[in-house]
């Protein structure tokens, strides 16, 4: 690939007639729409075909095809991108083709990175206009073929209908009968009003799944080429532990090896066979020693992570005078480290070619961290082309994957294509984590039942300090970590508030995992509140409704609040043995509020019934929005009941789901999920709704069984 | 060794390999999953001789002489199988999961055309969906006897 350049093209005509090629780089940041600063910037006509854009399309004979910008692990993203570009656009589901743009149409080091419920809320706007761009070089050009006013024209369903006259001209006849330079239109072109939108906000087939029920989707696990091989990459015996001295030792020997490729230096160390079996099956046999590494366990992490000292984050009020009146109730939480146990493992197909392009298919969320990956080790200038795949699930972890880096080391050394998937053992014990957090708080409520103060202490290993190449004395300087403030303060009002945070840098590696911060920060704010209802004497959605301040936040969360309470039938009665808990969340722009009914059979939590209201200002595709949110719930269910790593003598002790156990069928209640709009803009849908669920559990076994369950996952009757 | 895989005949050069592997990485059907290897996920199920398999505790010879059938081989042409229409109107996520539902799916269909909701969580056994679409995976199924009943 050539130097990233940040020359802004626009638009590209391909060889010979018949293609409209439109590359639009984006200036996300920029206050005026997008669109127009590129524009000037870079004139118009004809040009190169564009460099860097973040979104591209073409238009031929068959129709329109979006490169989709964003990487599809299950959000349901291309078919919400594809709505929003086909809206403006004027062109049916079926006339669009979407397609996963590679490295080559799109902006690797941008747009392309899919991470944080961003995906949605950042092109929205740009989108729309790119495709209004389009759909007006495509009017002018009609005109111009049809010899009329091109205010005429109005475009739908992929062609221009002349006014008064049954004339019309399809987008691709355009296309083909193009001479000259294109005129890209002076001003950004006008908006649909939401008034006017046929596409967004309805249901749409998802662009993902035939391919999916017919087992033909390419994941990254999936990626083939002919001649290919397999490799397999010997892994640490401990975290942090460094390869001393490597050699082949008896590997070479074994079945179907090719090649042993070792770089000691580098930490690596892998086999390639002719089966994936075979190589796995020689690793044990290469001669390795390894040495240092973690010896922690489990209780060293929770030791290191103590809540109670830190940066200041918030203070408002005079939170020792709060405390020092009124009833004082304190909680002390605490939440486990984590696995992602996304179901596909980490993998990756590299091609290498001998002083040429590297090419990989990679399952990947964060393609320009392949790319630095591969010039790190093979050149700076090294052509590179990442093909994302179809990823199953990632929820962060494969934004931090360098299965495309071992793939390529063992491709170089062979001259062939080699694929390495990852085994659940690895992906379980070789990653990074959601780190484990410990809450102190304090609370004090009136007589009168008015929160008076909250002082708030948390604890957490890195997040996004964890995957990034800051140096300690900088995280430390800045004292928190990002990605722990999400979820981090409370929605409420009330008059003194204190938060104290801190990071810590653990021996095991920890970064992103779904929502950051925002579920064990969820578990214990919407937990103490309870707390604090139930010290007030008062009804726990009352008293959070009582709090709500009358600004946009607190409107929206009592929208979702009251929603959801309605719908669970709050306050009416239940059969024996069950109970109702409520949390709410306000996180990336989106509210939820959720009401979980459980009962508490043998020391084991049961949910039997879940009401989630979400509001996310608009709603780009209601049934992938209730998707999500129903996979939050499960997964942020799965993570309340059942999911917690032990770390032992430095290493992880589960090392697949018999003993890492996820959320199954059997335990998984039905989710109701109550979409709300109160905005004209979307926010994020895929993290937010992981924040309530844990805590609505905890607080309906509270009201059951008056225990309070202080730390996930949770275990009534042990304290 | 031959293994009949979907109706045809498929010449296999690691018959002692784990039948996943086989599947996916030499006969190239990679609409077989793989999630843990163990037998606890149903990422890989297949059918052998219409029983629900799963091919990762499944050495390929063991499938010799019986047909396997994989979510390659569930439509007929064009026609798509109804647990296949069935979750196209009911989609899940990212989809890793899906072929093991399928298959246990089909699976279940033929010993069980009107399965209760809960012979359709029984039969789901120890299949995980990680993005949690197990609602829409039990709207799908129901659906997908419905529609079996009424392709007759
Ligand atoms: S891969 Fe076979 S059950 Fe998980
Ligand atoms: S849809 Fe992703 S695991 Fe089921």
């Amino acid at each position: 690939m050539k130097p990233v350049t940040r020359r802004r093209v626009l638009i590209g005509l391909g060889s010979g007639a018949g293609l409209l090629v439109v590359g639009v780089p984006l200036a996300l940041n920029a206050g005026r729409p997008a669109i127009v600063d590129y524009i000037e910037e870079n004139g118009t006509g004809p040009q190169d075909a564009p460099r860097n854009p973040d979104l591209w399309f073409e238009v031929t004979p068959a129709g329109v095809t979006f490169f989709v910008p964003k990487i599809e692990m299950g959000q349901g993203i291309h078919t919400a991108l594809a709505q929003i570009a086909a809206e403006e656009l004027e062109v049916t589901p079926e006339q669009l083709t979407v397609r996963q743009a590679d490295t080559a149409r799109g902006y690797a080091g941008g747009t392309m990175f899919t991470f944080g419920s961003t995906s949605v809320k950042a092109l929205y706007r740009p989108l729309r206009e790119a495709a209004a761009t389009l759909r007006e070089l495509l009017r002018e050009e009609a005109a111009r073929q049809l010899g009329v006013p091109a205010t005429r024209l109005t475009a739908a369903g992929g062609s221009f209908f002349v006014a008064g006259s049954r004339e019309r001209i399809g987008y691709a006849q355009v296309v083909a009968g193009k001479q000259g330079e294109w005129v890209i239109p002076e001003a950004t072109p006008a908006l649909k009003a939401r008034r006017e939108f046929k596409r967004i906000g309805r249901a749409m087939p998802r662009t993902d799944f035939r391919d999916k029920v017919l087992g033909t989707a390419t994941y990254g696990y999936d990626a083939r080429l002919p001649g290919m091989l397999f490799g397999a990459v010997a892994r640490p015996p401990r975290f942090g532990a460094r390869l001393v001295s490597a050699s082949a030792g008896a590997a070479g020997r074994q079945p179907g090896v090719v090649r042993v490729v070792i770089d000691a230096g580098a930490g690596f160390a892998g086999v390639v066979a002719r089966t994936r079996t075979q190589a796995r099956a020689a690793l044990p046999s290469l001669d390795l020693r390894w040495e240092g590494g973690t010896t922690a366990s489990s209780a060293d992490l929770d030791a290191q992570i103590q809540a109670g000292s830190g940066s200041v984050l918030r203070r408002r009020g005079n939170v020792r005078a709060a405390l020092s009146g009124g009833t004082v109730v304190q909680g002390e939480y605490r939440t486990p480290l984590a696995a992602h146990a996304h179901l596909e493992p980490l993998a990756a197909l590299a091609d290498v070619k001998a002083g040429g392009r590297i090419e990989v298919w990679a399952s990947t969320q964060y393609p320009q961290m392949v790319i630095d990956d591969l010039r790190d080790v093979f050149g700076k200038d090294r052509e590179v082309l990442v093909h994302p795949t179809q990823l199953g699930g990632g929820f962060g972890r494969k934004a931090g994957q360098h299965a495309a880096l071992e793939a390529a080391r063992l491709s170089a050394a062979v001259g062939k294509p080699v694929h390495v998937g990852w085994t659940r053992e690895e992906d379980l014990q070789h990653a990074f984590y959601r780190p484990p957090t410990h809450h102190v708080l304090r609370g004090s409520v009136d007589p009168d039942g008015r929160l008076r103060g909250v002082e708030q202490f948390t604890a957490g290993g890195d997040i996004i300090w964890g995957q990034t190449g800051i140096p300690e004395f900088v995280r430390d300087a800045l004292g928190f970590d990002p990605g722990g403030l999400l979820g981090q303060f409370m929605p409420y009002d009330f008059p003194a508030y204190r938060v104290v945070n801190r990071r810590e840098a653990l021996p095991v590696p920890t970064g992103y995992w779904r929502g950051l911060g925002v579920l064990p920060n969820t578990f214990a704010l919407e937990s103490f509140m309870d707390e604090l209802a139930h010290a007030a004497g008062a009804d726990p959605l009352a008293f959070r409704l009582q709090h709500l301040g009358s600004g946009e936040d607190g409107r929206r969360l009592r929208g979702v609040l009251e929603r959801a309470a309605q719908a669970a039938g709050w306050g009416t009665p239940l059969p024996a043995g069950r109970a109702r808990g409520v949390a709410c969340c306000l996180d990336l722009g989106t509210a939820s509020a959720l009401v979980a009914e459980v009962s508490v059979q043998e020391g084991r939590v049961q949910v039997h019934r879940v009401t989630v209201a979400v509001d996310p200002g608009l709603v780009i595709n209601p049934d992938g929005a209730r998707l999500q949110a129903q996979g939050s719930v499960m997964m942020a269910l799965s993570s309340a009941l059942h999911e917690e790593l032990t770390i032992q003598d430095g290493r992880v002790v589960e090392s697949n789901f018999d003993r890492y156990r996820l959320l199954p069928m059997r335990d998984a209640p039905p989710v109701e999920v109550l979409l709300v709009e109160s905005g004209d803009e979307p926010q994020g849908m895929g993290e937010p709704v992981m924040g309530p669920a844990a805590a609505a559990v905890a607080n309906a076994v509270f009201t059951l069984t008056g225990e309070r369950l202080r730390t996930l996952p949770l275990r009534p009757g042990q304290g | 060794m031959q293994l009949s895989v979907n109706g045809r005949r498929r010449e296999v050069a690691y018959p002692d390999e784990l039948l996943v592997w086989v599947l996916r990485d030499e006969l190239g059907l990679t609409g077989t999953h793989y999630g843990c290897g163990i037998g606890a996920c149903g990422s890989c199920t297949v059918l052998l001789d219409g029983q629900v398999a799963r091919a990762c505790l499944t050495p390929a010879r063991a499938a010799a002489g019986r047909e396997v059938t994989t979510v390659e081989g569930l439509a007929h042409g064009e026609q798509l199988h109804p647990v296949q229409r069935a979750f196209l109107e009911n989609p899940l996520q990212c989809g890793w999961c899906l072929p093991g539902h399928l298959m246990s799916a089909a699976a279940l269909l033929e010993r069980t055309p009107n399965p209760t909701d809960a012979q359709i969580k029984e039969a789901a056994g120890v299949n995980l969906c990680r993005c949690g679409g197990y609602n829409a995976i039990r709207r799908a199924v129901a659906r997908a006897a419905e529609l079996k009943r009424e392709d007759g």
